[in-house]
């Protein structure tokens, strides 16, 4: 799915336990050309960024199995460097300032706007390249 | 021949001498006399004896004797005293058996002569026999002796012969009369002796014959009265007592016309027999032996008796109809004592009730006593010595007063006796078939004296039928007090009572009923009628349900409308027995209808409000879970929106590959159908009318719902988990409904966790089957738990711990599971936090194997 012509482009991480959102974020993102890999379970992105260098990941909060909020705090153990984009289906302000605290670089609301996001896609990977 | 010629004259002389005497003589044995005197002495015999035939033995007897005064004759006559003779045997058999004269010259010395010694004693030689006919048959011998020894004298055979032939002639005469007259006198003795009634008149209707019976019956028969003017003379009447008996069908009359008449039934009333009695007579006309008609004989049988018995009986009849027809009890009880009164002359007769408190008596029928008497008597004690009727009854048996001035028991009662003319009076109980006293029955007479057997008899039939008449107006009484209750508890319930004559295809309803379904209170009722005011959507299940209940179970029970005339409709309920014959053939169902519209409106309009307070805590749950309801509809949202921007962006760049669009496509496609699945569930939620029921896995239920409520439970930092029973049995269910519930119960779990941190938010939902008769669900929460004092306060109305809350919440939840046949109840688990337990009527034989997701 990565484009052949951004071959030497870094690898996005998306988080997300609704299928046809993954699979929707993952065409979206290939659109554009960015390389994807896609967890349906926030456990399997975890242990793979416990091994690999993880620059960006676009990742849910309030997922079934794990609070998206443990997945944050989790993720700052194992790879502070990489930076978070924090997508949601819920209007809660409660739930985005506590994420916020946490430190993501960008946080939207589902439905998104597709510029935007692949904007804030592109600045998280250019800040992670810095 | 001189002497021959003297003789000659002098025979002729003795024959006419004879002929005379013997004519004029009285009767058979002075003119044998006569005839033995005469020939004797003119014609010098010295005895002559006179042998009769005896009929009874066949011999001859002697019943006369002449002789000339000789003594030494005497011990012969008494030697043929003291002989009979058979046919044949000596000189009188001899005569006997040839009819011819005898003459022997020396009896002394004949071999057929048994009294030759006496002969020879009394120097007798002659002896003549001579036959004496009577229509060719022997009926006597004479017999003649003399002393000399004489040959045959063959004149003197022939006078004498000549004599008894004369005497024979005679005789036979003589005895014709006699027989005549002897025949005549049995026949007047047997007339007059006679029971029955016999008048000969000849046709100038003169009678001839009227005899003893007839003038019992009709008085002296008066020759001189015409005809026409017998009916009047003598009391003759038709049966129907008063019509004068027409003169020329009188049977005399019809019989002296030449007619046979047979068993004309006449009643007859003079004033010396003003009671009057009854005849049947048959009559026959009198003819010559050229048939021609002479005049008429009648028999008239006295039937008076067999006629009395026949109407005494039609007069039970007649009060035992009465009894049948329900004739008012003292109409009956009066032609039951005027019935026996005219049974016997002098009679009076009373009949007395006792009342119910069985102390009291009231008056019954007493149509010939005074009213003073029977006005005194009425509602007196019955006691040991409270006159006839009071003692009789108090003791239970026949109690017989020959005169009332005297007896003790009549001391309360002698001044009204006396007064009221009454001087015996005798009292039997009236008893039950159970012998229970229910009255009295008594005669009176105005003379001192007991009951005759005949009066006995009478007594008897009486109480008998008293007895009848009374008990059947007794339960005629208890029954009508019955259904007076029943009808009163009927209509005071909006009962209709009727019963169903199905083979007849007839019905009958009472008052009520008739009301109920709108029939008019004279219209014939059927069974087809009855099943027609059933609402048309309704009447084959109904009539379907009763020929079930009516094959198999013997009773029914329906809930049904009715439509009636002009449009209206009743709600009703129907419940009925079906009676069936030993053969199983069913005779009739009877059964109430219950007018339950009132009820039913009411019950509509509290499912009504019901539905509406649910639909508002639907819409308002549904306010509730926007978080959930955001995050399903967002989640498909993003999906199309992020492949309409793949897609858009590879066609931008224009090397898109036209499989990967394909399958963007196909996504978005998927993604709004899901979208739209979103949307149905919600509004099916928020749906107003109420669900149809079925059967429901509760699993499934509990899955479907725990999802949809998902992303609340995320929200609010809780965690939610299920522990379902693989083994759950199904329940029939409405399925928002059962959402509804589960949902309430959720979002309370999670308001009474809000203060809680997140890690204690927990709430378990479960599910188990209890004996699969009942399927459970339970939801746990570890809140803060219930009002410690009343649990289940939580499920009144307008109970709230929360501030946006309205109270109803529970109180919709549990009206719902009870709607469903279940229960609710509330509790606080033992460590912590509160549990809600549903539980439902499982569908038997329905149980879940897998608990489908």
């Amino acid at each position: 799915m990565s484009d052949p012509g951004k071959v030497e482009a870094k690898e996005v991480c998306v988080v997300d336990d609704d299928p046809s959102v993954l699979k929707s974020i993952h065409y979206l993102l290939a659109s554009e050309g960015f390389k994807v890999r896609a967890f349906n379970k926030a456990e399997d992105f975890l242990t793979h960024a416990s091994n690999q260098d993880v620059p960006v990941v676009v990742t849910d909060i309030w997922m079934d199995q794990v609070s998206g909020l443990e997945v944050l705090a989790r993720l700052c153990a194992i790879s502070p460097r990489t930076r978070v984009i924090v997508i949601t289906a819920r209007e809660d302000l409660a739930a985005r300032a506590t994420a916020m605290a946490i430190g993501p670089v960008a946080f939207f609301m589902k439905p998104f706007d597709d510029e935007k996001f692949i904007a804030a896609v592109h600045d998280a990977l250019g800040k992670s390249q810095k | 021949m001189e002497q021959g010629q003297t003789q000659s004259e002098e025979q002729l002389d003795l024959l006419q001498a004879i002929t005379m005497e013997v004519a004029s003589a009285s009767d058979f044995a002075s003119a044998l006399e006569i005839v033995l005197h005469e020939v004797c002495e003119k014609t010098g015999w010295v005895l002559g004896h006179a042998w009769v035939r005896n009929a009874d033995v066949e011999v001859l007897d002697l019943v006369a004797t002449w002789y000339c005064g000789d003594g030494e004759l005497k011990p012969f006559r008494a030697v043929s005293e003291a002989s009979h003779f058979e046919s044949g045997v000596g000189l009188p058999g001899r005569v006997w058996k040839t009819k011819q004269p005898a003459w022997v010259e020396d009896v002394t010395n004949d071999s057929n002569f048994p009294r030759s010694a006496a002969a020879r004693s009394a120097r007798l030689k002659t002896g003549v026999g001579i036959p004496i006919l009577s229509r060719g048959k022997l009926i006597a011998v004479l017999e003649f002796f003399m002393r000399e020894s004489r040959s045959q004298n063959e004149q003197l055979v022939r006078v004498i012969t000549a004599v008894a032939a004369q005497l024979g002639l005679v005789i036979g005469r003589k005895r014709v009369r006699e027989e005549l007259a002897r025949t005549n006198e049995i026949l007047r003795s047997i007339l007059s002796n006679m029971g029955d009634a016999v008048i000969v008149a000849d046709k100038d209707n003169k009678f001839l014959v009227f005899n003893p019976a007839a003038e019992r019956m009709f008085g002296k028969g008066a020759m001189q009265t015409p005809s026409t003017e017998w009916s009047h003379r003598y009391g003759l009447y038709l049966p129907d007592k008063v019509t004068p008996f027409p003169h020329d069908q009188l049977p005399m009359m019809r019989s002296i016309r030449g007619e046979d008449v047979d068993n004309v039934e006449m009643f007859v009333r003079r004033q010396n027999a003003p009671r009057g009695l009854w005849t049947e007579i048959t009559g026959r006309p009198l003819r010559s032996s050229d048939g021609d008609v002479l005049g008429g004989i009648v028999v008239c049988r006295d039937i008076t008796q067999i006629k009395e018995e026949e109407f005494f009986r039609a007069g039970q009849s007649r009060v035992l109809e009465m009894i049948a027809a329900d004739a008012p009890l003292a109409d009956i009880l009066t032609s039951l004592v005027l019935l026996m009164e005219g049974q016997a002359e002098g009679l009076r007769c009373s009949i007395l009730l006792l009342n119910r408190d069985g102390k009291h008596v009231r008056h019954g029928a007493a149509p010939h006593l005074p009213e003073t008497y029977v006005k005194a008597v009425n509602g007196a004690p019955i006691g040991p010595r409270n006159g006839s009727c009071g003692t009789a009854m108090y003791r239970r048996r026949p109690i017989v007063v020959t005169n009332v001035m005297t007896d003790p028991l009549w001391a309360d009662y002698r001044e009204l006796a006396k007064i009221c003319g009454l001087r015996a009076c005798w009292s039997t109980p009236i008893l039950s078939a159970q012998g229970d006293v229910l009255g009295s029955f008594a005669m009176y007479r105005e003379e001192n004296r007991g009951p005759l057997p005949e009066e006995n008899r009478l007594t008897q039939i009486a109480t008998h039928i008293a007895g009848i008449a009374i008990e059947r107006q007794r339960h005629q009484e208890i029954l009508r007090e019955r259904e007076a209750r029943i009808n009163l508890a009927a209509e005071s319930a909006d009962l209709a009572f009727w019963i169903l004559y199905p083979e007849q295809n007839s019905a009958w309803m009472s008052e009520k009923g008739r009301l109920m379904y709108g029939f008019d209170s004279n219209l014939p009722l059927t069974c087809d009628l009855i099943l027609s005011r059933i609402h048309p959507d309704e009447r084959a299940d109904v009539k379907g349900a009763y020929d079930r209940a009516c094959a198999l179970y013997g009773t029914f029970e329906s809930e049904h409308r009715l439509l009636l005339p002009y449009g209206r409709t009743r709600w009703v309920i129907m419940r009925g027995r079906c009676l069936k014959d030993e053969e199983g053939n069913l005779l009739e169902t009877i059964g109430v209808t219950l007018d339950v519209s009132k009820q039913k409106q009411a019950d509509l309009q509290l499912q009504h409000q019901r539905e509406e307070m649910a639909h508002r805590n639907r819409v308002s749950l549904m306010g509730e879970m926007t978080a959930s309801f955001a995050h399903e509809l967002n989640q498909p949202l993003t999906a199309i929106a992020n492949n309409a921007s793949a897609a858009r962006r590879f066609l931008d760049r224009g090397n898109i590959d036209p499989a990967l669009l394909q399958q963007l496509l196909q996504d978005m496609v998927a993604d709004s159908q899901r979208a739209g699945e979103v949307i149905r569930g919600i509004r099916s939620l928020v749906r107003k009318e109420a669900g149809v029921r079925t059967l429901l896995d509760l699993n499934a239920v509990i899955t479907d719902t725990v999802r949809l409520v998902s992303s609340d439970v995320l929200s609010r930092e809780s965690v939610l988990t299920t522990e379902l029973d693989p083994l759950l049995p199904q329940v029939n269910a409405t399925l928002v409904q059962i959402q509804q519930v589960l949902l309430n119960l959720i979002m309370n779990a999670l308001d009474a966790m809000e203060g809680l941190p997140p890690l204690e938010r927990r709430i378990m939902v479960s599910t188990r089957s209890d004996k699969g008769d009942v399927a459970e669900v339970c939801v746990r929460d570890f809140g803060t738990g219930l009002p410690k004092e009343k649990p289940d306060k939580v499920f009144d109305h307008f109970f709230s711990t929360k501030q946006k809350g309205m109270g109803m919440g529970l109180a919709i939840v549990r009206s719902i599971i009870e709607a469903h046949g279940g229960t609710i109840v509330g509790e606080n688990a033992p460590d912590r936090g509160a549990r809600m337990i549903v539980r439902l009527p499982a569908v038997r034989g329905q149980t879940q194997t897998i608990a489908a997701a």
